[in-house]
């Protein structure tokens, strides 16, 4: 078969990668994405989820805090619905220097980032359950936004400009000739067959897995992976982002997200950005912190953990920016290991780098977009775009800040009450509930699987917020695994297929993509239909992934909701039958738990 | 302030149990609970033993009554009346229940289409777990509407020989839907809604009528067996159940869903019922908070509240059936310490990095299962050391430390055995008491919410 002719392969469905597909879809190029498990399955989903407005970096990463600062508003206007203008507060506590506030007041007005001091009796108004004793407290206009509500936006964006993303399917080899890429060979780790395109480009957008990426065109990009662990509050303490008005060590913030609160972060180096775990010193750091902003926190409710793996490019020597440069050379310890010829990531701009693999490495179309931010994927798209776009001769400019996102309703930004609106207003199978946590009901789900079928129960709750509610789906996983089971009962398909599925269903690492799918074939002579082996699977890959991410948090409430849902599934239900040895969804170490 | 010779804290099956048998004694008695218990949230069936490997309940409890720290090493004597005696308050009740500690432990299917191993089981699930005949078939019914229970799926899940885990099955397994009268507005319905609509006579009759003519085209030359989601009358449930043979002419069986669960709500109303023949006070909404105590500090009664009031009860002897974590009868607290809340009692647990093994699912449990109050032979709680820590308690139930109960699916016979063997000491303690004919407490506080069970 010959392979398809593309202008860009995009590789990873990360915000990154999702607004380079729409960016370079609206400039008129035939595009394809692809992401080796679902859209926002990596940093885009395990990340704070706070569209920051710059104030975190003022004092110590300017390009970071303009371009956050731009991208905040730009972001408001095109992808309203998949952000909440919450509005931020930095307070000054007596924990905190006190002469950092006059400095941090004195950076932004310098950058040009919003903030506004203001009384702390006025903070404690408008967010009375900080503590009470604020030194000093600053408006900015932080928010909070959605990873995989903005994924979608842009997917949908892009899918309406003639572009095309397919999850679940892994970029696992490219061929070269010539300095050259001439061809991608692509698997669908479902069903393991592969297949190959023949991409004019191809952009390397792989987050923290994109050293991995470019390797496969034996380019070199090395990255300093700095784990971040975060916890999930019950309900929202704060209506606002509130952040700590202290250097940045670890971005320490609350951030109210639908009906929770999160807060984060922790920060540890570690080297794979598949395997790591969240210890009980970083959960009782985030607790002491908690503490910290608002008195009792550690008394409250926490209904999981997950930790995100920040891909911080670590520049060649040659790649260094005249600023950086001399921000090395102004700390005495950056300063000497520059001299011998390392680089200290910490004095490092958080901000992203378009890299040009034809000048850099001799492959003249493959490019790589490392580092940034979440609140400034569509910058980083915009500039790969650029690049992308000069290479293919293509002279149409960016729009993506132009045009919203979100069909006629566009400009409307999220709000808390939208969902329990929606369910007073809707009529018929709209109003019956199977996630009674996050009011998700029956025709959501429908819709859900309408467009996305064949999926897993947690493809489902990245787009529906299923199960992520204080239950953690003890009642929801139940009744939604019951409408896969409707879906799947009709469907033939191969044992391959069933297989795939399987993995798919539990978020699996690539080394357990490997392992399963290399197995053999299930011993399951009678079980003809795909259909009740990915409702088995299903239902468990998603009971263990929810109870992944409420092990490292199980005490009190959570602990005692986690043994109510044990009871229900192995008491009742017996699920502990549908586990088979060798066909339960693999999984990784905690850490890679999911908001 | 009252005053009864028993005192016991928790509305479970330990607590009922413990309750019913020191009543049954003679004794006079108070059963005071916070809320309600894993009665209300699981299968309605008696789970005795059914460790791995072993076929038969009695063989189940003697394996573990082997094992070091085991509560069955210490109640497991106590089993066979214990059992009996509930069985008696759940016959009375016209709930049926068949099986006992001879009998193999069948598996029966479950509301997501996987099968359990099951020992006693009420009337209405009993006809799961006999053996199926060659040729026979099982046709799930579901109701239209109802999302706790998907028929099809369910269907095509025990169709195939993986739930079965080696067990005989069905030959064929079908589902159909039928759409119950009055019900297609309703939204959000859940499994108590649908058995309070049994409950009516009025309603009932053309219900299983619509059953009944839904079943009929399943009937093929074969046997056939049809499952239903376990909400077939709450109150009234016998009376369904005997409309419901008529009708079908044939066997059939319910299917428990998630909570609410309507047999275990049966069962514990029957108990409670019990209990009221029995002059028992009963009173759920009653948070105990600490100990009474003699000024040598010996236990001689709980603080409760009610209505944010104080409302202290005087005890000769006090048995705690508080339950485990699910329950509120054992605390974790985020720095790795596991508390008995109400009197602070010693607490055997694993340290905190291995409370949970990292899957759900781990075939040996986790370790914070077995955590709970050590005691010795008469159920007193004890220190590390084995040294008495405290005087004038008994703990019963899923309190105990040693068990892993949900892998072991020992849950409910621990907590039978352990509340038959709470209630015989207490009682032997009790002689003195007992001569005087105290006879049952008068009757709570005026505003007590009695019977606030019912729901
Ligand atoms: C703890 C933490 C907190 C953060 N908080 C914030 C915040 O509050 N605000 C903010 O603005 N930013 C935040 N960030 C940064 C932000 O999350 C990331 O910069 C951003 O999500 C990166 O997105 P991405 O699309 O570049 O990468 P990713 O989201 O990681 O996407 C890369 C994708 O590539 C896919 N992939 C990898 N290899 C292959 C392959 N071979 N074939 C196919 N697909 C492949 C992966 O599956 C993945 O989905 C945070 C980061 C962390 C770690
Ligand atoms: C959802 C679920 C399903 C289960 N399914 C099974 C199963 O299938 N098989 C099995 O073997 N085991 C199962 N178990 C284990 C179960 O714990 C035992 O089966 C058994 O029912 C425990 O009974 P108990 O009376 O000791 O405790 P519980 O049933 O937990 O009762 C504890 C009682 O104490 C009360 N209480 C707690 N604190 C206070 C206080 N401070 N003051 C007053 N009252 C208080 C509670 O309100 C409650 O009434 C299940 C457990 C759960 C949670």
């Amino acid at each position: 078969m010959t392979p398809r002719v593309l202008d860009v392969l995009v590789v990873g469905g990360g915000a990154t990668g999702a607004a380079l597909l729409r960016d370079l879809s609206m400039r008129g190029a035939r595009c394809l994405l692809v992401d080796k498990g679902d859209f926002g399955t990596g940093t885009s989903g395990r990340n704070h989820g706070l569209l920051h407005s710059g104030a975190r970096y003022v004092v110590k990463d300017e390009i970071s805090a303009l371009q956050c600062a731009r991208e905040n508003a730009v972001l408001s206007r095109v992808a309203a619905p998949a952000i909440e203008p919450t509005g931020g507060l930095f307070v000054a506590t007596p924990d905190d220097p006190p002469d950092y506030a006059d400095g941090f007041a004195a950076a932004c007005a310098r950058a040009g980032v919003a903030c506004r001091e203001i009384e702390p009796a006025e903070a404690l108004r408008r967010e009375p359950a900080l503590r009470p004793d604020l030194r000093r407290a600053f408006a900015v206009s932080d928010g909070a936004i959605d990873p995989w509500a903005l994924i979608e936006l842009n997917l949908r964006s892009a899918v309406h400009y003639g572009g095309e993303a397919l999850a679940y399917h892994r970029l696992v080899g490219l061929q070269l000739a010539n300095g050259r890429i001439v061809g991608a060979e692509l698997a669908d780790v479902r069903s393991g067959s592969t297949f190959r395109v023949a991409p004019r480009m191809v952009v390397n957008a792989a987050g923290p897995w994109a050293g991995r990426v470019a390797a496969l065109a034996g380019a070199e990009v090395t990255l300093t992976l700095g784990k971040g662990a975060l916890i999930v509050l019950d309900r929202r303490p704060v209506d606002s982002v509130v952040a700590r008005c202290h250097p940045p060590s670890d971005g320490d913030a609350l951030v109210p997200v639908h009906t929770v609160a999160i807060l984060g972060t922790s920060s540890v180096t570690v080297h794979d950005p598949d395997r790591y775990a969240i210890s009980p010193a970083e959960i009782a750091h985030l607790m002491a912190l908690g503490d910290q902003l608002v008195p009792s926190f550690s008394a409250s409710r926490v209904l999981r953990a997950y930790a995100g793996v920040r891909p911080l490019y670590l520049p060649r020597l040659d790649e260094l920016q005249p600023r950086e440069r001399a921000g090395l050379a102004a700390d005495p310890a950056a300063a000497e290991a520059l001299a011998a010829g390392r680089i200290d990531s910490r004095r490092l701009t958080r901000a992203h780098r378009v890299l040009d693999h034809g000048p850099r490495d001799g492959i003249a179309n493959l490019v790589s977009i490392v580092g940034g931010k979440l609140t400034t994927c569509r910058l980083m798209a915009e500039e790969t775009a650029d690049t992308v776009a000069a290479k293919l001769g293509l002279g149409t400019p960016c729009r993506t800040a132009d045009e919203p996102m979100g069909g006629a309703d566009g400009g409307r930004p999220y709000w808390l009450g939208h969902r329990l609106a929606e369910r007073e207003v809707a009529g018929g199978g709209d109003a019956d509930l199977v996630c009674e946590c996050e009011l998700v009901s029956a025709g959501d789900i429908e819709r859900f699987l309408d467009e996305r079928w064949p999926c897993s129960l947690d493809d489902l709750r990245r787009g529906t917020r299923l199960g992520m509610g204080p239950c953690q789906g003890a009642f929801c996983t139940f009744r939604a695994a019951a409408r896969v089971g409707e879906r799947a009962g009709g469907r033939a398909a191969t044992a391959t297929g069933e297989r795939g599925l399987l993995v798919a269903a539990g978020g699996p690492s690539p080394v357990e993509i490997g392992r399963v799918a290399d197995g053999p074939e299930p011993p399951e002579p009678g079980d003809g239909p795909i259909g009740p082996a990915l409702v088995d699977a299903a239902l468990v890959g998603f009971l263990e992934e929810r109870f992944r991410g409420v092990r490292p948090v199980a005490w009190g409430r959570q602990l005692q909701e986690a043994w109510f849902e044990a009871g229900v599934y192995l008491g009742v239900l017996g699920v502990d039958a549908l586990v088979v040895d060798g066909q339960r969804p693999c999984l990784p170490e905690d850490g890679r738990a999911e908001l | 302030m009252p005053s009864c010779d028993v005192l016991v804290a928790g509305a479970g099956l330990a607590g009922l149990t413990t309750a019913l048998a020191a009543a049954d004694g003679g004794a006079s008695v108070w059963l005071v609970a916070k809320g309600h218990a894993a009665t209300h949230w699981s299968h309605g069936g008696l789970d005795l033993a059914a460790p791995p490997g072993t076929v038969g309940g009695g063989e189940g409890v003697a394996l573990l009554a082997r094992r070091p720290g085991h509560p069955y090493e210490i109640v497991a004597e106590d089993l066979p009346a214990g059992l009996a005696r509930v069985r008696r308050a759940l016959d009375a009740a016209g709930l049926a229940y068949e099986g006992d500690l001879a009998s193999p432990h069948g598996r029966i299917p479950t509301a997501v289409g996987a099968t359990r191993p099951a020992g006693v089981l009420p009337g209405a699930q009993a006809a799961a777990r006999a053996p199926w005949r060659p040729g026979e078939g099982l046709l799930v019914v579901g109701f239209e509407r109802f999302r706790d229970f998907a028929a099809p799926a369910v269907a095509a899940s025990l169709a195939r020989p993986l739930p079965w885990a080696g067990a005989p099955r069905p030959e064929r397994v079908t589902a159909v839907g039928v759409t119950l009268p009055g019900l297609a507005e309703r939204r959000n319905l859940d499994g108590l809604d649908l058995a309070r609509a049994f409950d009516d006579p009025s309603w009932r009759g053309p219900a299983l009528d619509a059953i009944a003519r839904a079943v009929e085209p399943h009937r093929g030359d074969g046997e056939l067996r049809v499952a239903f989601p376990a909400v077939l009358g709450l109150a009234d449930h016998p009376a369904v159940a005997a409309a419901l043979d008529a009708r079908l002419g044939g066997p059939w069986f319910e299917i428990p869903l998630v909570p609410p669960s309507v047999p275990g709500l049966r069962l514990y109303e029957a108990m409670v019922a019990a209990l009221r023949a029995a002059r028992v006070a009963v009173q759920v909404g009653f948070a105990v908070s600490a100990a009474i105590r003699t000024p040598d500090g010996r236990v001689a009664g709980l603080a409760t509240a009610a209505a944010g009031r104080p409302f202290p009860i005087r005890a000769g002897q006090v048995v705690l059936a508080t339950g485990g974590f699910a329950s509120g009868g054992l605390v974790a607290t985020a720095d790795g310490r596991v508390e008995e809340p109400i009197l602070g009692l010693p607490v055997e647990a694993p340290p905190q990095p291995a409370w949970l093994a990292p899957s759900m699912f781990d075939p040996a449990g986790h370790p914070l299962e077995a955590a709970g109050i050590r005691t010795d032979r008469k159920l007193r709680p004890v220190g590390p050391t084995g040294e008495r820590a405290e005087r004038g308690v008994r703990i019963a139930g899923a309190l105990l430390a040693g068990a892993r109960a949900l892998r072991e699916r020992s849950g409910d016979g621990i907590a039978i055995a352990s509340g038959e063997r709470a209630a015989r000491l207490a009682l032997a303690r009790t002689v003195g008491a007992l001569a005087v004919p105290s006879g049952p407490v008068a009757a709570g506080p005026a505003a007590g919410p009695e019977g606030r069970g019912a729901r």
